[in-house]
């Protein structure tokens, strides 16, 4: 039996639904969602009235389309196995993808232990037994941070940057006060802002855009220009005092088993004066979980600094290594925010997962 | 020998410039017989064959091999193909066809004055506006490049293929990707080059391709032609 029967066989007996994902996607969904980046690394075409096309580059976001196209309410699980196409420098452009979806489970803990389980018996089904898991939160972080007491404008930029540690040292530096470039303002500007003058600020840019025909019902508008002045304001009076510094430098180089995860995490929060509070009893509880299903025979990771620099990942993320392999071999997480951003009223919880099979295929399986 | 091909820009001030410069290094250009003017000689370098093409046609002939040398704008050039050093060796400058491809916002945007500025921006702009924000160019591969480098993905492009400094006025993107060379016309219309948002500073090259077929005597002619160009314009080879 072909290795993608296979799978397919071991999804539906999970519970998957297993829906037809046709090769010709829409692109812009794909485009709105993961950015015009993704632009450079799949394969675009036109259609015969002008739509943006795109070969199939991943099945996370059209197995979500199909989800609320299809009207499911409540949960539901997605499996699926097949061909996807990315514009790769050093591997093949057409390769095979497998994975599930996990859409609208509320219960947040016993979806992110399943998506992690049947991530780790794909890999045993392909014949792969020799690995390793790496799993990191975006939730623990942004708990620290708001510990830490920074503006909430900091807070989200180094959210954002979260998962990018070159990005994030930018970030430390210039809140550390050792690289001040780019935080000024104009001075009369920066007077308005300090004396938290919204009213003259707003008066003001709403001036000059009327002078360059600028209509605020197309982008920007004035309150939200001038909200932001007076948030960068707040950014570049904002200091990270050493000893914060520290903490969260030693917070960010973390790499531990899992199974001390968080006992770890409680050590150094209460070394360096920080709190993770509730996040942390939500790891632990997952840890706790995660030791009675004994997913890999191998070493499992916790990796502070570990997340993915997509808006709609929220919580979870977790990758699997192989031994030779300098790609990770599966990668999944969670995405609550994916849902609202194409177009669901309100926010769905959803976690999943995506096996390459051809890197897979390259660390022994089949 | 087989004759190498040489690309000069077809109209304009662009043509003129170039043709001149081949008279100045003592290789004046005659176009051809047959009053085609779309093809001339060097008679004092009989090896070389001059095609006459677009700016635009010029890069991407390079990219393509089918051509020796080429003049045209790096702008031009690196917008053709994303790892554009890899196919073609983008040598000396010409000093002429100067400007600027840059990242250009409203004035009104007193909150944004750098790219770390426009990646905030970017990043609530979903939420605020129900859309991603939009940049008009037709520089899509230096914009998609850019941005990366600066770690900003979630924006979208609109083409635009003439007057993207009237995007904003008219509504159809929030920042733009342009050229510039005095800055007047994005100052005419209330924009501002954000202070690390220059991308490329462009100026005509005379670029070689690295993916031609050339046997050892053209590749000698090619260095040739390239060493006394440079020399001419007083050895301004470095990149």
């Amino acid at each position: 039996m072909q290795i993608a029967d296979k799978l397919l066989d071991y999804y539906a007996s999970q519970g998957c639904a297993l829906p037809e994902i046709g090769l010709l996607q829409p692109a812009d969904p794909l485009l709105d969602t993961a950015g015009e980046d993704l632009r450079r690394r799949i394969f675009i075409t036109a259609g015969q009235k002008g739509e943006s096309l795109c070969l199939r580059p991943e099945f996370t976001i059209p197995v979500s389309l199909h989800y609320l196209r299809e009207g499911t309410s409540g949960k539901a699980r997605f499996g699926y196995a097949g061909t996807v196409f990315r514009q790769r420098s050093n591997e093949m452009s057409e390769f095979s993808q497998a994975g599930i979806e996990d859409i609208g489970n509320p219960d947040r803990l016993a979806a992110d232990l399943a998506a992690i389980t049947d991530c780790c018996e794909t890999i045993r089904l392909a014949g792969v037994s020799d690995y390793r898991l790496v799993i990191g939160d975006q939730a623990i972080f942004e708990a620290v941070l708001s510990s830490l007491g920074l503006p909430a404008a900091w807070q989200k930029r180094l959210g954002r940057s979260f998962g990018d540690m070159d990005r994030m040292s930018v970030d430390l530096d210039r809140l550390s006060g050792e690289n001040r470039n780019g935080m000024g303002l104009d001075p009369e500007l920066a007077e308005l802002a300090k004396s938290g003058e919204r009213a003259l600020l707003n008066q003001k840019i709403a001036g000059m855009m009327e002078e360059a025909g600028l209509q605020s019902t197309m982008g920007r508008t004035p309150e939200e220009i001038t909200e932001r002045v007076l948030e960068k304001a707040e950014l570049a009076a904002a200091n990270l005092d050493a000893d914060h510094r520290v903490a969260l430098d030693a917070f960010l180089a973390l790499e531990t088993s899992i199974e001390e995860a968080p006992a770890v995490l409680e050590q150094t929060a209460s070394l360096y004066d920080f709190e993770i509070g509730s996040a942390l009893e939500g790891f632990a509880a997952f840890v706790e979980a995660l030791k009675a299903k004994k997913v890999s025979n191998g070493e499992s990771i916790y990796k502070a600094s570990f997340g993915r620099r997509l808006d709609y990942y929220t919580g979870l993320v977790f990758e699997i290594e192989c031994p030779g392999q300098d790609k990770p071999v599966a990668g999944g997480g969670r995405y609550d925010h994916l849902m609202s951003l194409l177009g669901a009223e309100a926010e769905i919880p959803a976690v999943g997962f995506s096996i390459w099979l051809d890197r897979l295929a390259a660390a022994g399986g089949q | 020998m087989m004759s190498i091909i040489v690309a000069i820009p077809s109209k304009g001030r662009l043509k003129d410039r170039s043709v001149e410069i081949f008279s100045e290094a003592g290789m004046p250009i005659e176009l051809a017989q047959d009053n085609r003017t779309y093809r001339g000689e060097i008679p004092a370098v009989p090896e070389v064959e001059i095609a006459f093409m677009s700016a635009s046609e010029i890069a991407r002939e390079l990219v393509a091999g089918k051509i020796h040398l080429g003049i045209t704008g790096e702008d031009l050039a690196r917008e053709t193909v994303s790892d554009a050093d890899a196919v073609m060796d983008i040598g000396v400058k010409l000093q002429f066809g100067h400007a600027d491809v840059v990242v250009a916002v409203p004035e009104a945007w007193i909150d944004v004055e750098t790219m770390a500025d426009l990646d905030d921006v970017a990043a609530e702009f979903r939420q605020r506006h129900g859309r991603r924000l939009r940049i008009a160019t037709k520089y899509w591969q230096l914009t998609q490049n850019f941005f990366a480098g600066h770690g900003i993905a979630v924006y979208r492009i609109v083409e635009s293929l003439g007057a993207t400094e009237g995007a904003p006025a008219a509504g159809t993107a929030d920042v733009i990707v342009d050229i510039t060379s005095t800055g007047s016309t994005l100052r005419a219309n209330k924009l501002k080059i954000l202070s690390d948002g220059i991308i490329l500073k462009s100026q005509a090259r005379l670029i070689r391709s690295r993916t031609s077929q050339a046997d050892i005597n053209q590749i000698s002619a090619i260095e040739t032609l390239v060493s006394r160009i440079a020399k001419s314009l007083g050895s301004n080879s470095g990149k």
